[in-house]
């Protein structure tokens, strides 16, 4: 009972999933690393306070640690950084670490998509910086990556609460040729159990590993889903030129609005935007296939009917 | 990927593994279904990505009386999508009593039973935008929804049936994303099929012949051809196909051309309920909008041995000013702005005197203000919505409706199409369509009426008054319902009564297929587009197994 595991990005989505398995698995203590001092944080968890970003604060924490689960997220400039002190300042102690990485190294790939794919990392700044993360984690040599899809779940700020606002508003719905894209979907707990099977699994260094449902639900039947869990039904039908109008006009000014917020502290004021790499995404029919987390790390994933019930009644309650 | 038949080299053949006749509904549809197959499919569309004239005038056609069937050019859309340019959206499956061989409807049945394509029908709806496969208000809602006609209790009728609607998707715009991108397809517009060339014996066609109407001729080779161009057109490109057979390809029994169906429709009568009734749409959770309507149900149709029939309730005629309606005199008024495949039964066409019109205007100005709401709901709820609302509902203060009845015909060998003389710009002739109607196809309908009346007199809902010496000038006031193209190159198992086979392959040729509504055997109560497309689906699937198998066997040899 002694392995401790470093979680950064503890505080967010996918990190505060990670850490709460760890703390229940009986396998692991996990030490929960994050940038701000959180209040109501769970007192039994060992808590740690540094920005990822500084190496000697890594380079302190890693002292002891038996494996790393990297979940910081942010801006691309942060992506690269914290990787690339992470991976320096893992060297000395040499501990596994899970980089979690995302579907978006693959860019504007179509059809079915494996590990084996080419990282394109043409689709965005956001897309470049993973891929980079992610040569910098082939370099350690002890790592694992997992390329999660759209990653929702009760909490999740993208792929759950923005998506649940504008399927209220039916500022989304039936999208036509819009939404015929792949939703490749991934529940939370489902990318949480996979860091610890990585983490388990002492032969998977230098693997990757795409997450999300098999046989995905396009971006419509995915809307129409939700928004029934929601209770958001009748969906809308939106044209191309409405949606056209969303990500031209509308995103821009909303964007600005929603960096003004969160810098007041009024986060979750304005309506959110849909820029047009969202856009693209909902056009995007890439499918990630996903057999080898399958058989190597024993995925079994949550069903989309109990996952978005299940977000949908913590979208309740958050909301009041 | 998205060719322009203009810009290719006259003369030069091309080739693919699946040739289809036309992009409309069932061609899109069924080129679809090779996405990611490795089959290579040739979609050749005749006309170009939006509407062109000359393109258009190729559908130029004859009409035996012009009051019982409308221009050949109308309703028929040549162009990247076809016809779901301009249709109304209506996606109904044909009725299982639809397959079965009808002892009391001669030449009814179909070799095949609505079991058949039940596996296509979802996907169809998917492809059409009609939401989920599910025709009753059970089955398309989750929790219980007000009564169409609430007490109206029939051993006869039916009001729980659906009628749903697509956007009305255009099928060239919504998915033209996906053809383009495509590696297996190759969309050619701009490129007429103008002749079916068949190998020495005759039993399997070689190529076809394209022709644009800039002058280009060339060819396409392929192992199977699909006609998808539409029922008329379909049928008119087989009788015109006269190089082994005088009277077209597929003609050795005269059944070619023959069986022309479309629908008997008319707005009849008064129905004057004592309660609230609800005429309107009912909003599934996908937006797809649904309506009820009265149908027969199947033993009872039996049992009085008439055809499908099924009838909706309608507001007051439009064009007499009495109905004291200002949206009604409104849409009279407004006439000349509605387009002319909606517009003549929508105000018949019929020229008032001033004194009338005059009432319909004060009608407008008297019921302004429902007028008005009545304008915004048009304005956001269908001409800026991407899913329109279908139709136009007036909800009766008074309880009062007229009944919109829309029916089957029955096979009749003399309604028919053939050839004329006059060809179009590309020398293909020219259509002459005879269309008929039957005294059966009248008296399914005054049966129905006449069990209706007796129903809801019954039931104490109201009361329903109806000319029964009208009915006949009603159902043909303005003759055939527009746009169905049915029968005329119909499915059966015994080449000399029918055209195709169960598998729509025509008879005595290996590798020629007819999609659409000709190869329907009777017409049923429904419009067939979605029929039409859930039988192109199963169409796709048996010209995949064709092709595998006979690419197992050639490993086989090998």
């Amino acid at each position: 009972m002694s392995r401790r595991i470093l979680v950064l990005g503890a505080d967010g989505f996918i990190g505060r999933r990670v850490v709460a398995q760890l703390a229940a698995s009986g396998w692991a203590i996990p030490v929960a690393a994050g940038r701000r001092r959180l209040k109501g944080s769970v007192p039994s968890i060992d808590r740690l306070c540094f920005d990822a970003t500084d190496e000697k604060a890594l380079r302190a924490a890693l002292v002891g640690v038996d494996g790393v689960v990297n979940c910081v997220g942010g801006s691309p400039a942060t992506i690269v950084s914290s990787a690339r002190c992470l991976f320096r300042a893992a060297i000395p102690t040499g501990p596994v670490v899970v980089q979690l990485s995302s579907m978006a190294v693959y860019g504007a790939a179509q059809g079915e998509v494996d590990e084996q794919a080419p990282l394109r990392g043409d689709c965005g700044a956001y897309g470049v910086a993973k891929v980079e993360a992610e040569r910098l984690a082939s370099d350690y040599h002890r790592a694992v990556i997992l390329r999660p899809g759209c990653v929702y779940g009760p909490r999740g700020a993208q792929w759950s609460e923005r998506l649940a606002r504008l399927l209220r508003t039916h500022r989304i719905g039936d999208l036509g040729a819009g939404g015929d894209g792949f939703a490749n979907m991934v529940h939370v707990e489902d990318v949480a159990a996979a860091a610890l099977a990585a983490l388990r699994r002492p032969d998977g260094y230098g693997q990757a590993y795409n997450l999300a449902l098999p046989n995905p639900p396009t971006w419509n039947d995915f809307f129409l889903q939700f928004a029934r869990a929601l209770g958001a039904v009748p969906i809308a039908r939106l044209s191309e030129r409405r949606l056209a109008l969303e990500t031209r006009l509308l995103a821009p000014p909303l964007k600005v609005a929603e960096i003004l917020a969160g810098r007041l502290g009024l986060g979750g004021f304005p309506p959110p935007a849909i820029p047009p790499s969202l856009a693209r995404l909902w056009r995007q029919e890439i499918r990630l296939l996903v057999g080898k987390a399958e058989n190597h790390l024993d995925m079994r994933w949550t069903s989309l009917d109990r996952g978005l019930a299940e977000t949908a009644r913590s979208l309740q309650t958050h909301a009041g | 990927m998205l060719i322009d038949a203009y810009d290719l080299p006259d003369g030069q053949p091309l080739a693919a593994d699946v040739c289809i006749v036309g992009a409309g509904a069932t061609g899109i549809a069924m080129a679809l279904q090779f996405l990611g197959s490795g089959i290579d499919v040739l979609l050749l569309e005749g006309g170009g990505l939006g509407r062109e004239t000359d393109s258009q005038a190729l559908y130029d056609g004859a009409v035996a009386d012009r009051r019982l069937h409308s221009p050949l050019d109308r309703y028929r859309e040549r162009r990247f999508g076809g016809s779901t340019t301009t249709w109304g959206g209506r996606s109904m499956p044909f009725d299982p009593i639809d397959f079965e061989a009808r002892d009391y409807i001669a030449d009814s049945g179909w070799p095949i039973g609505r079991d058949a394509l039940q596996p296509y029908f979802p996907l169809a709806n998917r492809i059409a935008e009609a939401g989920a496969f599910a025709y009753t208000i059970d089955a398309a809602f989750a929790t219980p929804r007000r009564p169409m006609i609430d007490g109206f209790d029939s051993q006869t009728f039916t009001t729980s049936t659906l009628e749903r609607f697509s956007c009305p998707t255009d099928f060239g715009r919504r998915y033209r994303h996906k053809l383009d991108t495509g590696r297996e397809i190759r969309v050619l517009v701009h490129a007429n099929v103008t002749g079916i060339v068949l190998s020495a014996g005759g039993q399997a066609v070689e190529e076809v012949t394209v022709k644009t109407l800039k002058g280009q001729t060339f060819s396409v080779r392929a192992r199977h051809f699909v006609l998808a161009n539409g029922g008329l057109e379909a049928t008119r490109l087989l009788l015109a196909s006269r190089d082994l057979m005088p009277g077209g390809l597929g003609s050795r029994h005269d059944v070619l051309g023959r069986f022309y169906m479309c629908h008997m429709a008319g707005t009849i009568g008064a129905i004057q309920f004592n309660r609230p009734v609800w005429n309107g749409y009912d909003i599934a959770d996908d937006g797809t909008y649904c309506r009820r309507r009265l149908a027969m149900r199947p033993e009872v149709q039996r049992r009085e041995r008439i055809a499908n029939v099924i009838a909706r309730l309608h507001h007051p005629r439009i064009t007499d000013p009495r109905h004291r309606n200002g949206i009604l005199s409104m849409l009279y008024l407004a006439k000349m702005f509605i387009p002319y495949e909606y517009g003549k039964r929508l105000h018949g066409g019929e020229v008032l005197d001033w004194a009338t019109r005059l009432a319909h205007v004060r009608n407008v100005v008297t019921d302004m203000p429902s007028t008005v709401a009545f304008m915004a709901h048009l304005l956001r709820d269908r001409r800026l919505a991407e899913r329109k609302f279908p139709s136009i509902i007036i909800r009766s203060k008074t309880h009062l409706h007229s009944l919109d009845v829309h029916a089957e015909q029955e096979p009749n060998r003399e309604s028919r199409v053939t050839l004329g003389q006059e060809t179009d710009a590309l020398g293909l002739p020219r259509l002459v369509v005879d269309w008929r109607y039957t005294p059966g196809d009248i008296g399914s309908v005054r049966r129905f009426l006449a069990l209706l009346a007796q129903d809801i007199e019954r039931s104490g809902v109201g009361r329903f008054d109806y000319d029964q010496d009208s009915v006949e000038s009603e159902m043909t006031r303005y003759g055939a319902y527009g746009g169905h193209h049915i029968g005329t190159a119909r499915m059966g198992s015994d080449p000399r009564t029918s055209v195709v086979d169960a598998n729509c392959r025509l008879h005595g040729v290996d590798n020629l297929f007819v999609a659409g509504p000709a190869v329907f055997p009777t017409s049923s109560q429904a419009n067939p587009t979605l029929t039409a497309i859930a039988l192109s689906l199963r169409l796709a699937d048996h010209v995949k197994d064709r092709l595998a198998s006979f690419a197992a066997g050639e490993r086989s040899v090998l």
